[in-house]
């Protein structure tokens, strides 16, 4: 069995872990005492959080719709997480049953629930590695086995950007997994943004966030809008999450508290 | 019991409200529409509960669930849900019964009890699916961990080219046979192999095909001998180890399994190749043995069975050890001794058999050593020959018979040149005759008065350098002698174009002038070689002379001179020069 140099040596749930703290704001019971904790004092600092979780995954699921009826048949979801309600391959599978999707996390407890939820289903399957390694991702088997990357694929990278760092180069690792995609493909790209909250806000988010295995890099709107470079962005571009094609008008209202900000982008030619 | 006329219209009313209060409690895949028609269905189940005849809790408790199953699933979500019933339920959808306020009670405790017992089913669900997810990625994180520590030690004692233990495996497990407890009665051995001229194969047929011809022995040995330890030390050396052996009849099997596996040809990229190996054995008790001992006991053996001319094995012999390692330890204690002044030189008469004059004298160095006494050369000049010490040792030789030959000039006889052995690897320096003009220069010996003895081999040799150097001396007037002739080639073609004055002939012949049967062929031999000698202007001194007997005969074949016993012993230069004063 080969262990990527980046995988942990052992399983520490005392350790808060991002993706069980995500499923905490959703309601979900997939979490720890250490992953409860940390959400809450996440809560303490930036009461909206669970809104923002919340607002987040319907803006996966408006997506996933939206691309399902465009045509999209395979889905490449980094940074998945823990499996909660409203996965991908149930949004596109309910619409086609032969939409494939592959679920990519680092965390090791995530994946090995992914895949407990994915058994039985031979057109989802899930992947441990890092968004920082794209060329690893884009050639692992169970990638190379479920999807047709001649064919148009929509990469999602929805919740996950702000735990990569600029050190990490996010414009390259993007430009990585673009440069593998056929015309048509699209990019899901949403993460926390700061616009319009105060530093105080944003440092205490930080700190939180410093306690677990992936502190938090958060990004304005222009940089966001940077990081679809080669793609072409649907309307309404790059906006708070809640504005990005809402169900309702007024689910739209204050928008701005989401934190998260996102967009779609298609890559021509 | 009654609805009133517009109560049709109503439910959607309350579904909305309803939507709207749960919404952002928990997260809800669905979309607004979605939610409000789910609880659109929900609203209609809840009046008929609210209605139907005789009331029923499990209408309430089915609407909570249904609630939970919708993910509509939080403390807020409940909360809402029971104020929105309660405030607008029966006003929205305009429900009229006597008891209604009893019943919105016992409805609401039932929603409440069906959706608490719901989530907390699912909590637990989710809790345990979780932990189980937990125990999954951490087995499997430990399961990958040992994993990558098998394949790191695997790696770490595996030779990777031919996937046999390396040297840290094989030494580990000769460690384990010696010093496992409780066994010492017991036996080991090993076999140490190495081909023979493996090189040659390398340099001619390149590494790849001597890298392909290792792993093909490896496989062979492995095969045939697969039930011990069968380990690649590095190179062309493997080694196998014999674990409980009934003795040497044991190892000298395994040895020749492992000479004729290696004997078998083989086909390498288009190379029909036979290679041939040499082995080491040694077998010996636990008890008592350590591992570095009984390798260097192995390799020792090893080079013995090469030194023998390969493709064969040795066994190992401690007495023979024994005596090589004095031979090297005396070998190397040679220049310590030299500055310390250990060696000093005795002198033997060279006598004319024509008049019985001390013609000259041979030097012979001998070594006062500390601890062993007085050395012959025979006893370390072959080893200083082997590790190159000669050089150094036969310098000051020369250097020292020099410089005493030329003080016997002062008594006034005519005084006797001396004679040096001068080693191949001598006359193979470069700096041969600028070295030997300085000390004539230095000690102010005539060069006439010294002679050098070379062994045949030394001018066998291919080399022109060292025949143009002794023509050199030679025309100085330095007098070259072959040391030991008859014993080599003998080979007089030669002796036609050399620099050389005189033949030393071996004592072997001389000896067999004791005997009158043998005496007769050995006599005729000398004849033939002093009269050969003479036709090529060279004279003749015989060696190992040891009686009044032997003296005559030679002297009647025509010899000229003479050296042995009969003539005088080896002896300090004082007591020789006596003689002669």
């Amino acid at each position: 069995m080969q262990r990527p140099d980046w995988a942990p040596d052992t399983i520490d749930i005392e350790r808060p872990s991002v993706a069980r703290m995500y499923d905490y704001y959703l309601g979900g019971s997939h979490n720890f005492a250490a992953d409860r904790a940390a959400a809450q004092a996440m809560v303490a600092a930036v009461p909206e959080a669970p809104l923002m979780a919340q607002a987040n995954r319907a803006f996966l699921r408006r997506a996933v719709h939206h691309l399902t009826e465009a045509g999209i048949r395979q889905f490449l979801d980094i940074g998945s997480g823990i499996p909660t309600v409203g996965n991908v391959h149930e949004i596109a599978q309910r619409i086609d049953p032969e939409s494939r999707v592959v679920y990519v996390d680092v965390d090791p407890v995530a994946v090995a629930h992914s895949r407990e939820i994915l058994a039985g289903n031979d057109r989802a399957v899930v992947v441990q590695e890092d968004l920082r390694h794209p060329e690893a991702i884009l050639n692992h088997p169970e990638v190379r086995k479920l999807l047709d990357l001649s064919q148009p694929v929509a990469v999602m990278i929805v919740a996950v950007l702000h735990f990569v760092s600029d050190d990490d180069r996010p414009a390259e690792l993007l430009a990585t997994l673009r440069d593998a995609l056929a015309p048509g493909s699209y990019l899901v790209l949403s993460q926390a943004s700061d616009d319009g909250r105060s530093a105080d806000e944003r440092a205490e988010a930080e700190r939180v966030y410093r306690r677990t295995d992936s502190p938090l890099w958060i990004r304005s709107r222009a940089e966001l809008t940077a990081l679809f470079d080669g793609f072409e962005l649907l309307d309404p571009g790059v906006v708070w999450v809640p504005q990005w094609r809402p169900d309702t008008p007024d689910s739209a209202e204050d928008a701005e508290r989401a934190v998260f900000m996102g967009g779609v982008g298609r890559l021509g030619g | 019991m009654a609805e009133s006329p517009e109560a049709a219209s109503r439910p959607s009313t309350f579904a909305r409200a309803w939507a709207k209060a749960v919404s952002g409690t928990s997260y809800l895949p669905m979309t607004q529409a979605q939610l409000e028609a789910l609880l659109h269905r929900l609203t209609g189940q809840l009046a008929g509960a609210l209605l139907a005849e005789p009331f029923d809790l499990r209408a309430g408790h089915r609407v909570g669930a249904e609630l939970v199953g919708a993910h509509i699933a939080s403390a807020e979500g409940l909360g809402r849900t029971v104020e929105v019933i309660q405030l607008r339920l029966v006003r929205d959808l305009g429900l009229v019964a006597e008891d209604v306020e009893d019943r919105m009670a016992r409805l609401l405790a039932a929603v409440a009890t069906g959706y608490a017992r719901a989530l907390r089913d699912r909590t637990l669900d989710e809790q345990e699916s979780i932990r189980r997810a937990a125990m999954v990625a951490r087995t499997q994180a430990e399961r990958a961990l040992r994993a990558s520590e098998a394949r790191f030690r695997h790696q770490a004692t595996h030779d990777p080219l031919t996937g046999l233990p390396n040297r840290t495996l094989f030494t580990e497990r000769l460690t384990a046979a010696l010093n496992e407890p409780g066994r010492g009665a017991q036996r080991v051995g090993v076999c140490f192999l190495d081909l023979d001229r493996f090189k040659v194969v390398n340099d001619t047929l390149g590494h790849q095909v001597g890298d392909r011809l290792l792993t093909m022995v490896a496989e062979r040995l492995c095969q045939d001998l697969g039930e011990h330890l069968v380990a690649r030390l590095g190179g062309d050396e493997f080694v196998i180890l014999v674990d409980g052996t009934g003795g040497t009849d044991d190892m000298v099997k395994v040895a020749e399994t492992a000479l004729a596996a290696v004997r078998t040809p083989a086909s390498v990229d288009g190379h029909e190749l036979q290679v041939s190996a040499s082995i080491g054995i040694v077998e010996r008790q636990v008890a008592g043995a350590n591992p570095s001992d009984l390798m260097r006991a192995a390799d020792a053996t090893l080079h013995w069975a090469k030194a023998a001319g390969g493709a064969r094995w040795a066994l190992y012999d401690a007495e023979r050890s024994r005596r090589e390692l004095a031979r090297y330890a005396l070998s190397a204690a040679i220049p310590a001794a030299l500055e310390r002044g250990e060696f000093y030189l005795d002198y033997q008469p060279l006598t004319s058999l024509r008049d019985g004059r001390l013609l000259g004298v041979e030097a012979l160095v001998r070594w006062r050593h500390p601890e062993l006494g007085v050395l012959r050369p025979d006893s370390f000049i072959g080893l200083a020959e082997e590790t190159g010490l000669i050089v150094q040792l036969g310098g000051w030789v020369l250097a020292e018979a020099c410089r005493e030959a030329e003080a016997w000039s002062a008594g006034g006889a005519q005084a006797p040149f001396v004679s040096v052995n001068l080693a191949v690897r001598q006359v193979h320096r470069p700096g041969l005759v600028q070295d030997v003009l300085a000390l004539l220069r230095q000690t102010g010996l005539p060069p006439e008065r010294l002679q050098l003895e070379i062994t045949e081999s030394t001018m066998m040799s291919t080399a022109e350098e060292p025949v143009r150097a002794l023509r050199v001396l030679a025309d100085l007037g330095v007098r070259i002698a072959i040391d030991d002739f008859g014993t080599g080639y003998s080979n007089l073609a030669y002796l036609r174009d050399l620099p050389v004055t005189e033949l030393k002939v071996a004592g072997e012949f001389v000896a067999g002038l004791r005997s009158p049967a043998v005496g007769r062929t050995d006599e005729r031999i000398l004849a033939s070689l002093v009269s050969l000698a003479h036709a090529l202007d060279l004279t003749v001194t015989a060696e190992g002379v040891e009686t009044a007997g032997q003296a005559e005969r030679l002297r009647a074949i025509g010899c000229d001179a003479a050296q042995g016993w009969h003539f005088g012993r080896p002896a300090p230069a004082d007591r020789i020069l006596a003689r002669i004063r």
